[in-house]
């Protein structure tokens, strides 16, 4: 146990193949290679900028996710709280930087105050995180449909132009909100409360007689995947630049593919956001891959499934091997 | 979904050791301790069931009567069928998130292949249950052969399920139900709709499974400590793969069940029952971790999750508030069965490793 908590910290390639990142960048690029050869045009700028655009929620949703996930918990509220930032920003935001910087505010709100009760249930009155957070999510759905009843709304230009766009027409901004995302993940792994977050995730009991303080690790966990999900949900809405309540429960079960594939495991205590990123931008990419390809629509489910699956074992098998072996 | 890391753990199988006895009475003890808790949830259950119907009159007068109260067992039946399935692969420490597809896909054939030939349903329907349970067992063998998690491998399961649906009708499920389906719902016999008298039988079948069969028993022993249950000899993988395949089967079955019902099978038929097939054992005091819950309680949860929603149905308010009351029952109700959660916390603690 020791090894696998202290990992993040230790023999830089070992940590490359133990945490999955690795495996699935190679997955990733190889589809990036199939696509650029079947596709026409895949690999210009603005092909890039879209792909990352689509790519961004779900990745940003699939960020909170892994953070619950490495405390060995589920959070089904995803699904809620994506739904409800988006008809929020849909509905409730003015034009200009103003009104932009508003809806941050009101998504991040949301998402911190929807994450607490979640932390709460979970983290102090220890109910189960897959039953807390399907309550959660329903509420959180139906105050969704209480703000706006079916898919409308409007969103300021500048919402939509600027998180879509990209600075001085080269850099995506997608690309920067990912990148803010993943150097405060690299940051906060260093913390006390990053170390704590896999060493919970990895055994919670050997961690609190360790004195990690289990309660409030898991409590944050769940805080700050809410503000990433209300974030997931603004730019989503910047993307279809209207709102939808029923937007959510498409999210469900994506994000924790894409967590599961940008090598988390669901048992706690192994992964990361940086391998989770990478995972959506995959599941994004082999959707086009798969049209480009030229399978039937009616079949492109298969192909997602097993690529699902495959992945996932890839990456299981080399950390596998990562660890000498040991399982 | 723990059970995965559990299983992997390295090994040396002890199948007549001296530690098989001592893990046996363990776990028998264990197990006959949480029943009366278990008693105690069916009948908070029951008593919420009753206070519910009673009180529903209050809401609209057509509430409440005895009419009322067979609609809503027969609306039961497919969350009660479905809910089985949950049951057995979280027992195990599982999860199956392809019985929503499994489901359409029961449906689909059954609405395609039976027309309205009596001969037709007798071949049908054990071979619709079979395709079903072997794509039940496909995720089993995902599961424990590949130790790919429940969670990834069912979710992957239900996709290409659904694509094959898809495929399968090129969109639109042609087909007719068949007339002797609906006579399950629309006769009565004695004043009772068939389907009930047939639930009944699953229903008493399926707990004796469960709590009176060796089969059964072992199921709660993997799901306490997969290790342990490893250790006395069990065969953890071949009865995980079990589990899974009953899991697609009971969604199999109620997809033909929907078909009597509904007339016929659209490709989004089995949505509505995936959320609340697990909410429905959780509310019946099943630990999602696996190795506690009885089936008479997740009927219980079933039913009520059921008798609620449609009560809520009957009140004139928008949809935006149903949702959030269901939500909050939910919330309440797992919140009311927080001491077992306790208890089960402290057991797992000092047993696990």
């Amino acid at each position: 146990m020791s090894a696998i908590i202290s990992s993040p910290t230790s023999r830089p390639a070992t940590k490359l193949l133990s945490n999955g990142t690795f495996i699935v960048f190679v997955i990733f690029v190889v589809l990036l290679g199939i696509y650029a050869v079947t596709q026409p045009g895949a690999l210009s700028t603005s092909d890039i900028r879209d792909q990352l655009n689509n790519t961004l929620p779900l990745a940003l949703a699939a960020a909170g996710g892994t953070l619950v996930v490495l405390t060995r918990g589920f959070d089904l509220s995803v699904a809620g709280v994506v739904a409800l930032a988006d008809v929020l920003v849909a509905t409730q935001t003015g034009e200009g930087p103003l009104g932009a910087l508003a809806g941050l505010g009101i998504v991040l709100a949301v998402g911190l105050v929807v994450g607490a009760i979640n932390g709460y249930l979970v983290a102090y009155l220890r109910l189960q995180s897959i039953a807390s957070t399907l309550a959660t999510m329903i509420i959180c759905s139906g105050i969704a449909l209480l703000v706006l009843d079916a898919p409308g709304g409007t969103v300021s230009d500048f919402i939509s132009y600027s998180l879509t766009g990209a600075v001085g027409d080269v850099v995506p901004v997608a690309a920067i909100i990912a990148g803010v995302v993943l150097i405060g993940w690299l940051l906060l792994r260093r913390t006390n409360w990053g170390h704590g977050l896999y060493a919970v995730g990895a055994d919670e009991t050997a961690a609190a007689l360790a004195g990690v303080a289990t309660r409030r690790v898991k409590f944050l966990a769940y805080v700050l995947a809410g503000m990433l999900y209300g974030v997931a949900g603004m730019m989503l809405c910047a993307l279809t630049a209207n709102g939808d309540p029923n937007v959510g429960t498409s999210y469900l079960l994506v994000v924790f593919a894409a967590i599961a594939i940008g090598g988390t495991t669901f048992s706690g205590g192994r992964g990361g956001i940086a391998g989770t990123l990478i995972g959506a931008a995959t599941l994004t990419l082999l959707q086009k891959v798969l049209f480009s390809v030229g399978v039937s629509s009616f079949y492109t489910g298969i192909g997602q499934g097993i690529a699902m699956i495959i992945a996932v074992l890839v990456g299981g098998a080399s950390s596998h091997f990562a660890r000498g072996g040991r399982s | 979904m723990n059970a995965s890391s559990h299983k992997s753990a390295p090994l040396t199988p002890a199948r007549d050791g001296a530690s098989t006895p001592v893990t046996a009475v363990d776990n028998r003890g264990s197990n006959r301790r949480g029943l009366s808790s278990e008693a105690f949830t069916f009948i908070v259950l029951l008593g919420l069931i009753a206070a519910m119907i009673l009180l529903s009159p209050l809401v609209s007068p057509s509430l409440g009567g005895l009419d009322q109260i067979g609609a809503i067992l027969i609306l039961s039946s497919f969350l009660i069928v479905v809910a089985f399935g949950q049951q057995m692969v979280v027992l195990v420490g599982g999860l199956d998130l392809s019985v929503a597809s499994t489901m359409t896909l029961g449906g689909i054939l059954a609405f395609s292949w039976m027309s309205d030939s009596s001969a037709a349903l007798v071949w049908t329907i054990p071979v619709i249950l079979a395709l079903t349970a072997c794509v039940g067992a496909l995720n089993g063998l995902g599961v424990t052969m590949l130790k790919v998690p429940p969670f990834i491998m069912t979710l992957a399961m239900g996709i290409v399920v659904y694509s094959v649906c898809l495929g399968y009708t090129g969109g639109t499920p042609r087909g007719q139900a068949s007339p002797y389906l609906a006579q399950l719902f629309s006769t009565r016999i004695g004043g009772v709709a068939p389907i009930l008298i047939l639930m009944f039988v699953l229903i008493v079948a399926a707990s004796l499974l469960q709590a009176r069969t060796a089969f059964g028993r072992k199921l709660y022993a993997i799901g306490t400590s997969p290790v342990a249950a490893f250790m006395a000899g069990l065969k953890v993988k071949r009865l995980t793969i079990a589990t899974y395949a009953i899991s697609g089967a009971a969604a199999g079955l109620a997809g033909i069940l929907m078909v009597g019902y509904a007339g016929g099978a659209t490709l989004v038929m089995g949505q509505p029952y995936l959320m609340p097939s697990i909410a429905a054992i959780i509310v019946g005091g099943t630990s999602i971790l696996g190795g506690r819950g009885i089936y008479p309680n997740a009927v219980a949860g079933a039913v009520l999750l059921t008798t609620f929603s449609t009560i809520i149905s009957a009140l004139q308010i928008a949809e935006a508030w149903r949702t959030i009351i269901y939500g909050l029952l939910i919330l309440i109700a797992i919140m009311a069965l927080r001491d077992e959660i306790y208890m089960w916390a402290g057991r797992f603690k000092s047993g696990s490793r």
